[in-house]
């Protein structure tokens, strides 16, 4: 298994390498570039200003000459300043977005984790009940209900309807980070900040635990139906026995995949609901990063994401290894 | 099991909920606060070189910044840090004029206030303004350009009080807006000496600009919030993508009627990018107001239903919506768009008229011209197009253009057919879209709507490429201060061509030599009266050529709850922070200078 994943971590080079290229590529290819937006709108810029503004952003060299040049300073783990906020873009991301989103990701995949696992068997075993019925109407609710709306919607009915009508007794904030800096006390400080989360910890887990659920509920009957299973009833096991101890390790076998693909796509998926609830966070980072030609940061978030998403895939290869023995990597 | 299930997933819910009881503070009066709610984040603030600018910077700066001296709500200069406004009546401001009695330069002296001090309580010195100048002009410095104060002089005077700034060649606006800005050059002295050496010798780079951006950020970003500043409020605390945060700069010289306790003590910007989320904050009262960039028109009309505790402004600004016409390309010769009077027929055939009533309630004036009415040089006799399909249709028909089988204007086996483009995910924009191509088709015309991303259609690819067809109208919107105009936007030199590495901003490609000849002298006329003369000609050329199609006139919505003092905006200020030092709640005690106008 050490070999297996020394092996995939040796091919994770050139795939990373391939990945910046084209991002790089495709970032720089894009139209438009910080020069033209500042031309726009000013009648006075001369031809001369923007050939000196083009020189002073280093756009005046051809794209390969200029990946060249990002590719070995990222070596060195430098990855240039942030054009838009005149910091380091890793001191921008690292200490100001990400642990925005990690604080609003990680419950979000943990507590949805556990409750969509549960349901999702439940709604298995318990095919066509009343709860099957009203998971499985829920789960096209989330499906179906865009963010931007069911999150608008949530902020009016916590924010402005609930506090009116319980005459503040009820009442979440319309989005935001917080009021409070760690420096107002440790107590103070977290209680501001679960306030603000709850909100958009809510729209995000729901979706999440419509999909888990979807997932897990059709890996389990997918499983409960196979040979296997059928014989281990045959045999008189206990159901208990039979649902947790061989159909769950089996079914359990797409999730991690699933899982594991989702962690990268929550720091980037989550665009939706850190814009509507005005969550400061690497989706938002990345999105205002591309609309304002902010080159850095973008790299920087979008190569961020294509490690997570080949770490996690990685894990989440070395995992089956765990719910189910038959698999050996050696 | 069922039963148990839907219990936990209940409990889970209510303990989600249960924090909700510790509703948040409200903003407001109770302690002297201006909670704002805006839906952009400043990239930095109080870069005094303004080399990485947003309208929301302008808008925060106006809190912690000062000048010499400032335009008010009516377009008139106040004195700030100087004593006085120099003008030709105090000697202050004088023009040097040649033989023939052409202006060949100008200047203007300044005194600095005795008692203007940095917020560090050091004085504000001449020293503070030749630093400035030397960094605007110094060529390895970003700045977008340096128009007018490539060619200034700062001359000391007789103490480190008084200075005289040059403009050889002379600058038209230099009493409106000469005074040079100002950076604490004491506070910034390491900063840009550690640049000076970095860089030495260099010519603009990336490397370059990257050391430029470290001096830089020592003093303007979230991280390193600006150590000194000048204005009526310095910054105390930055929360990346939440919150900005002021507080009373108790070394500002001005002092508001009733004194200070009086007035606003504390200031947050909080950031909103969410447009519907940043009007759910105003409905809870999470936020007093509005930042000039807020809700949209649409919104904002919106939340004036039904409003008590807040007021909803519609200010006229300086922002002209139109579509330019591409006269150039060969499609361009085709359709005879390179014709005044097809253009004309264009424009007879739009009804602007009922498009503002019916979409903006009529708060946004038809255009005639591109010259804002609030400009001096604003004629108003200009020569209108009321809608008049008729007239249209023979306009079309003189040209050459009849209606074919499918009632679409056709000749020597052409469409009338244009593709109209604007930037895209832009409401208001594709609803006067949509309009507008029903009155053309109406008269034979057809139009096929194009639209791209902002990026694309104001990258480098699309607008200024008219002569390689890239476009047959394109509708978008021109931002110009009413006192600064130069009618440079329809000079023939501002076509953008390959030749001139497409600077300039005559898109649809317009060249009239009369119009040139009227520009070029208005540029160096200083005498107003004559200056309006030639404005007026070129008016009536411009109305006559329609190079481009005049809408309407943008106002600029926002919204500040009741009870708040002296934040109020026009096209002269552009923000409602212009004048900071006396915003306040006359709950408190504040008293209203000025109010807004609609």
């Amino acid at each position: 298994m050490a070999t297996y994943a020394l092996r995939r971590i040796l091919q994770m080079i050139p795939l990373l390498l391939v990945i910046s290229l084209v991002i790089f590529g495709l970032t720089a290819l894009q139209p438009g570039d910080p020069v033209d937006q500042l031309i726009f709108g000013n009648p006075r810029i001369t031809p001369e200003d923007i050939a000196r503004l083009r020189e002073a952003y280093g756009l005046n060299t051809p794209w390969p000459q200029r990946y060249v040049s990002w590719l070995l300073r990222a070596f060195q783990g430098e990855f240039g300043y942030s054009r838009d906020f005149g910091i380091p873009a890793t001191q921008f991301i690292f200490t100001q977005r990400l642990p925005n989103t990690l604080l609003l990701t990680i419950p979000a995949l943990v507590i949805s984790t556990l409750i969509a696992v549960p349901l999702g068997i439940y709604s298995a075993i318990r095919q066509y009940s009343t709860l099957d019925y009203v998971l499985t109407f829920l789960s096209f609710v989330a499906f179906s209900a865009p963010v931007f709306w069911i999150g608008v919607m949530a902020l009016y009915l916590f924010a402005v309807y609930l506090p009116q009508v319980t005459g503040g007794a009820i009442a979440l904030p319309p989005g935001g980070l917080g009021n409070l800096s760690p420096e107002d006390g440790f107590w103070p400080f977290w209680l501001d900040r679960l306030k603000y989360l709850i909100l958009p910890l809510s729209i995000l887990m729901f979706r999440e635990i419509a999909a888990t659920t979807r997932f897990m509920r059709a890996s389990f009957l997918e499983v409960i139906g196979q040979d296997f299973v059928r014989t281990a009833r045959a045999k008189g096991l206990p159901n208990r026995a039979v649902i947790f101890k061989h159909a769950l390790r089996n079914a359990l076998i797409p999730i991690i995949t699933i899982l594991g693909l989702s962690i990268p796509g929550l720091f980037g998926g989550a665009v939706l609901t850190e814009t509507v609830f005005s969550w400061p966070g690497m989706g938002r980072a990345l999105l205002d990063s591309l609309v304002s030609k902010d080159f850095n940061v973008v790299m920087l978030c979008l190569m961020l994401l294509a490690i997570l998403t080949v770490v996690f895939q990685l894990l989440a290869d070395l995992a089956y290894a765990l719910v189910d023995p038959r698999i050996r990597y050696s | 099991m069922k039963e148990v299930s839907l219990k936990k997933v209940l409990t889970l819910s209510a303990l989600l909920l249960a924090p909700a009881v510790l509703a948040p503070a409200l903003a407001g009066p109770a302690n002297n606060s201006l909670i704002v709610g805006t839906s952009q984040e400043p990239p930095n603030i109080y870069d005094p070189w303004v080399t990485n600018n947003l309208a929301i910077t302008s808008e925060i700066n106006n809190w912690m910044g000062a000048a010499l001296t400032g335009l008010d709500n009516e377009g008139k200069l106040y004195a700030d840090m100087a004593t006085t406004v120099p003008t030709t009546a105090n000697g202050g401001y004088k023009l040097v004029k040649d033989a023939k009695g052409k202006v060949i330069r100008n200047s203007l002296t300044y005194t600095i206030r005795p008692d203007a001090k940095w917020s560090d309580g050091s004085p504000i010195t001449v020293a503070d303004f030749e630093f400035w100048l030397m960094v605007q002009n110094d060529e390895r410095v970003p700045v977008p350009d340096r128009y007018p104060f490539e060619n200034a002089k700062i001359t000391r005077g007789a103490n480190n009080k008084t200075f005289t700034i040059t403009f050889d060649p002379p600058y038209l606006f230099a009493e409106q807006a000469g005074a040079p800005g100002v950076a604490p050059s004491a506070a910034m002295k390491a900063g840009w000496d550690a640049f000076n050496a970095a860089t030495k010798g260099q010519k603009p780079s990336d490397a370059v600009n990257e050391q430029w951006i470290k001096f830089l950020n020592q003093y303007t970003t979230s991280n390193n919030l600006p150590k000194v500043v000048a204005g009526p409020f310095k910054p105390t605390a930055w929360r990346p993508g939440n919150s900005l945060t002021m507080t009373r700069n108790p070394n500002y010289w001005r002092k508001p009627s009733g004194g200070e306790s009086k007035y606003l003590q504390t200031v947050t910007y909080r950031f909103i990018p969410n447009t519907n989320t940043l009007k759910v904050n105003v409905l809870s009262g999470q936020v007093d107001a509005l930042a000039t960039v807020g809700l949209s028109f649409d919104q904002a009309i919106d939340l004036q239903r039904g409003q008590r505790k807040f007021s909803t402004y519609f200010v006229p600004g300086a922002v002209w919506e139109h579509i330019d016409i591409n006269t150039r390309g060969q499609k361009a010769k085709d359709l005879n768009l390179d014709d005044p009077n097809v253009r004309q027929a264009l424009l007879y055939a739009i009804d602007r008229a009922s498009l503002v009533k019916a979409l903006f309630q009529g708060k946004q004036p038809v255009s005639n011209v591109f010259i804002n009415p609030l400009a001096t040089v604003y004629k108003k006799d200009v020569q209108t197009y009321p809608f008049d399909p008729a007239k249209a249709k023979a306009l079309f028909a003189a040209a050459g253009w009849t209606p074919g089988s499918d009632g679409i204007l056709q000749k020597g086996g052409k469409k009338f057919s244009l593709n109209f483009g604007t930037t895209a995910g832009n409401s208001v924009r594709e609803r006067v879209q949509q309009i507008l191509q029903a009155q053309w088709k109406a008269v034979g015309v057809q139009v096929n709507i194009q639209n791209y991303p902002s990026s694309v259609f104001f990258g480098a690819d699309f607008l200024s490429k008219g002569a390689e067809g890239k476009w047959d109208l394109a509708m978008y919107a021109w931002t110009a201060n009413p006192i600064f105009e130069e009618g440079d936007l329809f000079k023939g030199s501002g076509v953008p061509t390959e030749a001139n590495g497409y600077a300039g901003q005559n898109n649809s490609g317009w060249v009239n030599a009369d119009y040139d000849k009227l520009q070029l002298q208005a540029r160096t006329e200083f005498t107003p009266a004559a200056r309006n003369k030639l404005f007026d000609q070129m008016q009536t050329i411009w109305a006559k050529n329609v190079p481009s199609l005049p809408l309407y006139y943008r106002v600029n919505p926002y919204i500040q709850a009741n009870g708040l003092a002296n934040y109020d905006f026009s096209a002269y200020t552009l923000y409602p922070t212009w004048d900071a030092y006396r915003v306040g709640w006359t709950s408190k005690g504040a008293v209203s200078a000025h109010k807004q106008k609609e």
